[in-house]
């Protein structure tokens, strides 16, 4: 599924403002502000499984989140960027 | 984050970052919850929620996820889910504590107000509105036995309950979160329709889409009105609207929190950590 862009947007002094009034120097609809409108993606639903996933710990070394987690309650949250 | 250790709740948070920029990031701030890095965005395809409205040539912005959340029980399944169109916007840890453990937490008084036998109180579930930190504001029905109140989708000429905040161009809010409803049946009709009753939330998700106030404001006024109408088994009272006024306090945006802890920096060696993904992900094409 390819969601439409939200392109919304109001020059605000030296900033770009969204639709919701966050104002910021990136104009919504380009780079990471690339927000969609309507229906898009938003992974597995609810009820299903999160995939079997295998990544990186800070300190480099491979990171299984089934074989992590051991039987709690977890929340995974994405973000976009720690750097930026 | 005390919370969710206390709670027997592993809280794990994903970029397409390098190892090394989160490790940075993490000693800065002293983050003890765990940090994964997807640099080649392969857990965020595996999920499926890589955002491709960024053209692949758009370095360093392709790779990012739609940022959000779930909630996983003991078993891996996903109990909930927190995804909003404004990806700047995103689920405060009230919401997420909720979603796992199923319990309300209910910091800033309640205002209460008693008409029509039916009270009903509204409070911040949270500390203080931030930028961008999604709380829920509930609004507590508590509806005496033998009556009930129309919920979603209410017959015509009858008024669900809802609840509807005066205009405040501050304000950022997403639509009511309604609990489920139970049918009931006229006895005399046999008509059906969907009603809540005993005790019950609505809770609906705000947040800020900036600092308010010049002079540093340390609250912003939220208004509305709560709406209603109950009936008992056979006669209905006419819709009431109850209105209430909240002061919630105000709070920085976790960005600008995190910086103002002694002057930290939001993010160690930035530059170069920036500098280094954008030649990466340029010298990969």
């Amino acid at each position: 599924m390819r969601p439409e862009l939200e392109t919304r947007a109001t020059q605000a002094g030296k900033g770009w403002q969204d639709h919701d009034g966050f104002v910021g120097p990136i104009r919504p609809g380009t780079g990471p502000r690339s927000d969609p409108r309507g229906d898009f993606p938003s992974g597995p639903a609810v009820g299903e499984q999160i995939p079997n996933v295998r990544c990186r710990n800070v300190d480099g070394t491979s990171f299984s989140l089934q074989e992590h987690r051991g039987d709690r309650p977890a929340v995974f949250v994405f973000f976009r960027s720690a750097v930026w | 984050m005390k919370d969710f250790d206390a709670a027997g709740i592993a809280v794990y948070a994903l970029s397409y970052d390098e190892a090394d920029a989160l490790r940075d990031f993490g000693e800065a701030h002293g983050i003890t919850y765990t940090l994964l890095s997807d640099p080649d965005s392969n857990v965020i395809r595996s999920f499926g929620i890589l955002n491709t409205l960024i053209d692949p040539s758009d370095h360093p912005w392709f790779g990012i996820p739609y940022p959000g959340t779930y909630v996983v029980n003991p078993a891996g399944t996903i109990t909930h889910k927190f995804f909003d169109n404004n990806l700047a916007v995103r689920a405060g840890s009230e919401q997420l504590l909720r979603a796992a453990l199923g319990q309300p937490m209910l910091e800033t008084k309640a205002i209460e107000t008693a008409t029509d036998a039916v009270r009903v109180s509204v409070a911040l579930d949270g500390n203080a509105l931030a930028p961008t930190v999604q709380k829920d504001l509930v609004v507590s029905f508590s509806v005496p036995r033998g009556r009930h109140v129309y919920a979603e989708p209410a017959p015509q000429g009858s008024v669900a309950v809802d609840v509807v905040l005066d205009e405040n161009k501050r304000l950022v809010q997403r639509p009511l979160v309604r609990p489920t409803s139970a049918p009931h049946t006229l006895a005399g009709t046999g008509e059906s329709f969907r009603v809540h009753h005993g005790v019950f939330e609505l809770r609906l998700p705000l947040t800020i889409n900036g600092a308010v106030g010049g002079g540093g404001t340390p609250e912003i006024a939220v208004s509305g009105e709560v709406r209603w109408q109950s009936c008992d088994s056979e006669v209905c009272d006419i819709p009431t609207g109850q209105r209430f006024e909240v002061e919630l306090p105000l709070a920085e945006s976790p960005p600008v929190a995190l910086r103002s802890k002694k002057g930290a920096v939001l993010e160690p060696n930035a530059m170069e950590h920036f500098l280094r993904m954008s030649e990466r992900r340029r010298g990969a094409d």
